[in-house]
């Protein structure tokens, strides 16, 4: 056989299963969101959705924007998860692999621990903060009772607050993101510290002058990670609030809207969904923004 | 205060004092916050009864009725089976898949090379609640919907992007010396994949197998979508119907979570050198 037809061939069979499983999973159900989010969709027209007329293809979008009821709730509470996850687990995953990194004793012990609560499943973490908040036998509300004895209502029905307990079901367990970053510090090579030590920085300079600017690259992943994870929060919701007392979040609405919802709004569901893909990628262009080199260096006056 | 450091002195990562204190109460405190739910739990489900005695307090007797009901009643073990089959399943044909198209795309020059591993990348960008309808209906249209297949399908297809770029790093870092003598050798193309670079590239190829299966294995979002019938769902899909099996018997369902979450931790104290391998990309020894 000729050769060049011989690679040609090996080439387009080794990439057929991937890009058939792509097209399948991802490009066919993104061209389904975009189209359908401007159509009539729903258990009138279950088979057969329609292109809303000229001058009245926004019209879900108007509904979702204007009408839904509980979108700006969950767009509100996405972005600020989002928000508190870039704020918390950052700061904290950065902590956590310095402390590790530095080899004391029990440091690897610290480290397996730390992990444990990132192999169970978000949905079992979730069911045990359930416990945990539970009004009439969780540990939470005994703490709660002890400076307001006549509190005897489930804190995860108090708006405002069951937000926080919602972020607090996850955000400390950063485990995975932590060994990522503390493989990146290992990777640094011990004469850059030596030289460092020459040049005064000691102690915890040290870490903010050579090691954090260092392992930039992967702080960013760790950004981008926390944030889209707040921004795409289910399981938690699921488990401790069902989305009730304004705890709802981008991605209940929209299995809600698509599924659960008696009235199979299905065109509807996919709307958000394209809202949902839009704002998230905004969110990773911003992310890329702050660290890009350029806004660096503008913000140190260089 | 906790042990003597034993750092040497020209160590250029030598510890002072006053971090090492820092240090190790930030260790503690991760202890604590990692330990705490899963103590508590487990320290309840013995307690026979939870409202008597709830919040901090310590059990009074061990009581083991809850456990004893978990495993007479709920059959515990289909639903570590059905988990174990869908994540183990769906990671070997993901990873199968995607070592084939990252060999060719780190490897090989061709047309549209770029475009194609700029569509496998963005795919990590997509987020999953938004593909619901689509994919559901996909599914159903399949015919695989309530089927351990159609789970199994969705396994196979998501999570495309982390694993397709660990194993193409690992290809890319091969010396294509070898390739060559084997081609010159007389390999075919797919001899020189089968017999040289995928066996050279397993370290790669493993790591990514890894973290797809764990996170596979705590998928909850498609597996509590697809599935319906109790008999074919996975541990993390069976989490949410046990709040209304187990009503008011608290005790037994403390006990049913402790049994849910304790595999997996057994399973990570065996091999928690490969996860951590895995995870910090080779950097850090378990």
């Amino acid at each position: 056989m000729n050769k060049k037809v011989a690679r040609t061939i090996f080439i387009i069979l080794f990439l057929i299963p991937s890009c058939v499983c792509f097209l399948m999973f991802y490009a066919y159900p993104i061209v389904q969101i975009i189209v359908t989010s401007f159509c009539k969709w729903d258990y009138t027209n279950l088979n057969n959705p329609q292109f809303y007329g000229p001058g009245e293809l926004l019209t879900n979008y108007q509904y979702i924007f204007t009408q839904y009821p509980y979108f700006w709730e969950a767009l509100k509470n996405s972005l600020c998860w989002a928000l508190v996850g870039v704020c918390i687990q950052v700061p904290l995953t950065l902590l956590v692999a310095i402390v590790l990194s530095k080899g004391l004793k029990f440091s690897k012990f610290a480290r397996n621990v730390y992990i444990v609560p990132s192999v169970i499943s978000s949905a079992a973490m979730g069911l045990i903060f359930l416990q945990l908040y539970n009004a009439r036998y969780g540990p939470i509300q005994q703490i709660i009772q002890k400076f307001k004895p006549e509190f005897t209502d489930s804190i995860l029905l108090v708006e405002g607050v069951n937000f926080w307990a919602i972020v607090f079901a996850y955000v400390f367990f950063c485990g995975t993101t932590a060994i990522m970053l503390l493989g990146q510090i290992h990777g640094i090579a011990p004469e850059l510290y030596e030289a460092g030590k020459i040049d005064g920085a000691k102690g915890w300079r040290r870490e903010w002058y050579i090691t954090i600017p260092l392992v930039k690259p992967t702080i960013k992943t760790v950004t981008t990670l926390a944030a889209t994870s707040g921004f795409l929060l289910y399981n938690e919701v699921f488990f401790l609030t069902n989305g009730a007392a304004g705890t709802k979040s981008i991605s209940y609405i929209i299995r809600e809207l698509a599924i659960t919802s008696s009235r199979t709004q299905y065109a509807r569901a996919n709307t958000i969904g394209a809202v949902q893909i839009v704002i998230g990628l905004l969110l990773v262009v911003v992310i890329n923004a702050v660290f890009s080199e350029r806004s660096i260096k503008k913000r140190r006056g260089e | 205060m906790l042990g003597k450091k034993k750092i040497k002195e020209s160590n250029p990562m030598s510890v002072e004092k006053g971090e090492a204190v820092f240090a190790y109460v930030v260790m503690a405190v991760i202890c604590l916050i990692a330990l705490f739910p899963i103590v508590w739990v487990v320290m309840s489900s013995f307690k026979q009864d939870l409202l008597a005695s709830p919040g901090f307090s310590l059990p009074e007797s061990i009581y083991l009725g809850g456990y004893v009901k978990v495993f007479t009643q709920l059959g515990i073990g289909k639903y570590f089976m059905n988990s174990l089959i869908c994540a183990t399943t769906g990671t070997v044909l993901s990873i199968t898949m995607l070592s084939m198209a990252a060999y060719v795309v780190a490897r090989y020059e061709f047309r549209g090379k770029g475009f194609i591993v700029g569509c496998f990348m963005a795919t990590m960008f997509v987020p999953t609640a938004a593909l619901t309808f689509p994919v559901y209906t996909l599914v159903k249209n399949l015919g695989l919907f309530n089927t351990r297949a159609g789970l199994i399908f969705i396994y196979a297809c998501s999570g495309i992007a982390v694993s397709f770029m660990v194993i193409r790093n690992y290809f890319a870092t091969i010396p294509g010396e070898l390739e060559e003598a084997a081609r010159i050798d007389g390999c075919t193309y797919l001899q020189t994949f089968t017999k040289i670079m995928f066996p050279i590239a397993r370290p790669g190829i493993f790591t990514a197998a890894v973290l797809a299966w764990l996170n596979l294995w705590n998928e909850f979002y498609w597996a509590s979508l697809v599935i319906i019938d109790k008999e074919k769902m996975t541990v993390p899909a069976i989490l949410s119907q046990f709040t209304t099996s187990f009503a008011t018997d608290y005790n037994g369902l403390l006990s049913a979570i402790v049994i849910i979450v304790i595999p997996p931790i057994l399973l990570y104290c065996f091999s928690s050198k490969f996860f951590i391998e895995a995870l910090s990309g080779g950097a850090v020894k378990g």
